[in-house]
């Protein structure tokens, strides 16, 4: 049971400060990005009208996504916002199934990875916001309905960033818990396969979604 | 009488175990019997699908059942397992472990019997959906135990961490206030879930063609339902892993446990009125499928709103746990 709360460091100690790098969270990170750019490099390579199985796959992560973007934002929004939210449920997705094949984590297990693109996504939102309706109107939205209600809408925002972020957390991480202490009690027999199924292939897929859709949706909330 | 130490572990992990089975049992029973009741409703109108009606009912009875079964296990590991006995802190991490399995059973064992119900009825207006909808009931049912797993997760780190190097004061309180946290917490998202699923349920019914919509919305809608849940397990984690110094007064202990205690049953009515206005919202995407993003970032607002009052007990849980 030693392996709950084991974390693979690299510590560093540059001018003083100590800093600590969560080794496999790096690896698992840089190997999901060369996958998507290899999956990217062979669906774009020879396009077909009769595609083949990569193309016809990247066709339909393209569509999807081009759709509900089209539709939580305007057309013209759309084009801008559109990769980052295809690439962003892309990302995800494939770090949440990593951690079926053996010896391989999801970096989403890793608070740092989920907390560092919920708080993209936040600083994304609020950027947007502030573009489309100037930062006068944006600001006064915080003293609404009155104004001391300004720090409270702060932390509501905040809170927003907190739960995004621990809600994909806590789903990958938990799962793995699960699977790693029933896979102790019982052996390894019998359940694992099915235990990683749920966990790892459908909770990772609904919850990359969940993710994409928030994101998304805090774009749209800010920008309207 | 003197007793001595594994003797106390021995009896906390006996109480743990009836805490959870007991709790546990009372959530799951509730959706059940409400899934069974709509299904036996609807059966009158439509005798003939008896057969698709039973089945979709006994599915949807099998996931309401996984909270207890959470519940089950952990009472299992709890009378069955091996006992450390290093510490006396490991009692009361035993304990918290039962109400942390326990309590957060109760809401998504009541909440995935709404779906399960909704599909039955669902299915009776629109036999001819019976693949979305049934493949909806699932998706809901299945999201609607998040809130479970996360007190299933709390109960294992309580269970199986190595705690016999943190010092007994305010340790005790700590663990006891991490169960209570995502235990309770857990129980209003986990119902309030469970009514946007039944929402989308039903929604589909009435409009199949909108599935994309409908599942998105209900995804979002659950999503944004369990944020409070999601405050109760962070500060259940805050609780388990921040590393407290050793006290000798009892008000350190007593933060703690009155920060789990304000964070668990602050989430229960935000996660409750952030499901009824998912439902509500998902009732209209069916109706109106082409309006359905005005309706979901209506519904996010509400939301946001409803939770402020969950907000302001994470405020207070974590100013606890900072003073303490």
């Amino acid at each position: 049971m030693e392996e709950l709360t084991r974390v693979w460091e690299w510590t560093l100690d540059v001018g003083g400060y100590h800093l600590v790098f969560n080794a496999m969270t790096i690896v698992m990170t840089l190997i999901i990005m060369a996958l998507l750019i290899l999956f990217g490099f062979y669906a774009t390579r020879k396009t077909q009208y009769v595609p083949n199985p990569c193309q016809m796959v990247a066709e339909m992560f393209v569509q999807t996504f081009w759709n509900l973007t089209k539709d939580a934002l305007d057309e013209e929004m759309a084009k801008k916002y559109f990769p980052l939210i295809c690439s962003l449920f892309m990302f995800l997705l494939l770090s949440n199934w990593i951690g079926v094949l053996p010896h391989m984590n999801e970096p989403t297990k890793d608070l740092n990875t989920t907390l560092g693109l919920g708080i993209m996504g936040f600083c994304i939102a609020h950027y947007a916001g502030i573009k489309t309706k100037g930062f006068w109107t944006y600001a006064k939205e915080y003293f609404q309905p009155v104004f001391f209600m300004m720090p409270l809408n702060v932390i509501g925002e905040l809170a927003k960033v907190i739960s995004i972020s621990f809600r994909l957390y806590g789903n990958i991480m938990g799962g793995s818990i699960i699977i790693l202490v029933v896979t102790h009690l019982v052996y390894g027999l019998v359940l694992p396969p099915f235990l990683n199924g749920f966990f790892g292939l459908f909770v990772g897929t609904v919850q990359a979604f969940v993710f994409t859709m928030l994101t998304l949706v805090y774009i749209s909330v800010q920008v309207k | 009488m003197a007793i001595d130490q594994l003797t106390w572990i021995h009896a906390a992990s006996y109480f743990g175990a009836g805490v959870s089975v007991g709790f546990g049992a009372i959530g799951a029973a509730l959706g059940e019997g409400y899934t069974a009741g709509q299904a036996s409703d609807i059966l009158s109108y439509r005798p003939r699908m008896s057969g698709e009606i039973l089945k979709t009912m006994l599915v949807g009875q099998a996931v309401a059942e996984t909270a207890g079964i959470f519940a089950l296990v952990v009472s299992m590991l709890l009378m069955f397992g091996e006992l450390k006995g290093h510490t006396l802190l490991e009692g009361w991490a035993y304990v918290g472990a039962g109400l942390s399995a326990g309590l957060s059973a109760i809401g998504s064992g009541i909440g995935a019997g709404f779906p399960a119900g909704a599909a039955c009825k669902a299915l009776a207006r629109q036999p001819s959906a019976s693949g979305q909808i049934t493949l909806n009931m699932l998706i809901g049912a299945s999201i609607t135990q998040t809130p479970c797993i996360f007190g299933l997760v709390i109960a294992f780190l309580l269970m199986f961490l190595d705690h016999s190097a943190m010092p007994y004061y305010p340790y005790w309180a700590a663990f006891l206030g991490a169960g209570l946290s995502t235990g309770l917490a857990a129980i209003g998202p986990g119902y309030g879930g469970g009514l946007v699923g039944s929402g989308a349920c039903l929604s589909l019914a009435r409009n199949p063609e909108a599935q994309r919509p409908i599942t998105t919305a209900m995804l979002v809608g659950i999503g944004t339902t369990q944020s409070t849940a999601i405050y109760g397990f962070l500060i259940s984690l805050i609780l388990i892993f921040k590393g407290f110094p050793e006290s000798t007064s009892y008000v350190p202990s007593f933060a703690l446990l009155g920060a789990g205690f304000a964070m668990g049953f602050g989430g229960i009515g935000p996660g409750i009125g952030e499901g009824i206005t998912g439902k509500y919202a998902l009732d209209q995407v069916g109706r109106v499928p082409e309006e359905a993003t005005l309706l979901t970032r209506t519904m996010l607002v509400g939301q946001a709103v409803s939770e402020s009052t969950g907000i302001y007990s994470l405020v207070v849980a974590l100013l606890l746990v900072l003073n303490a």
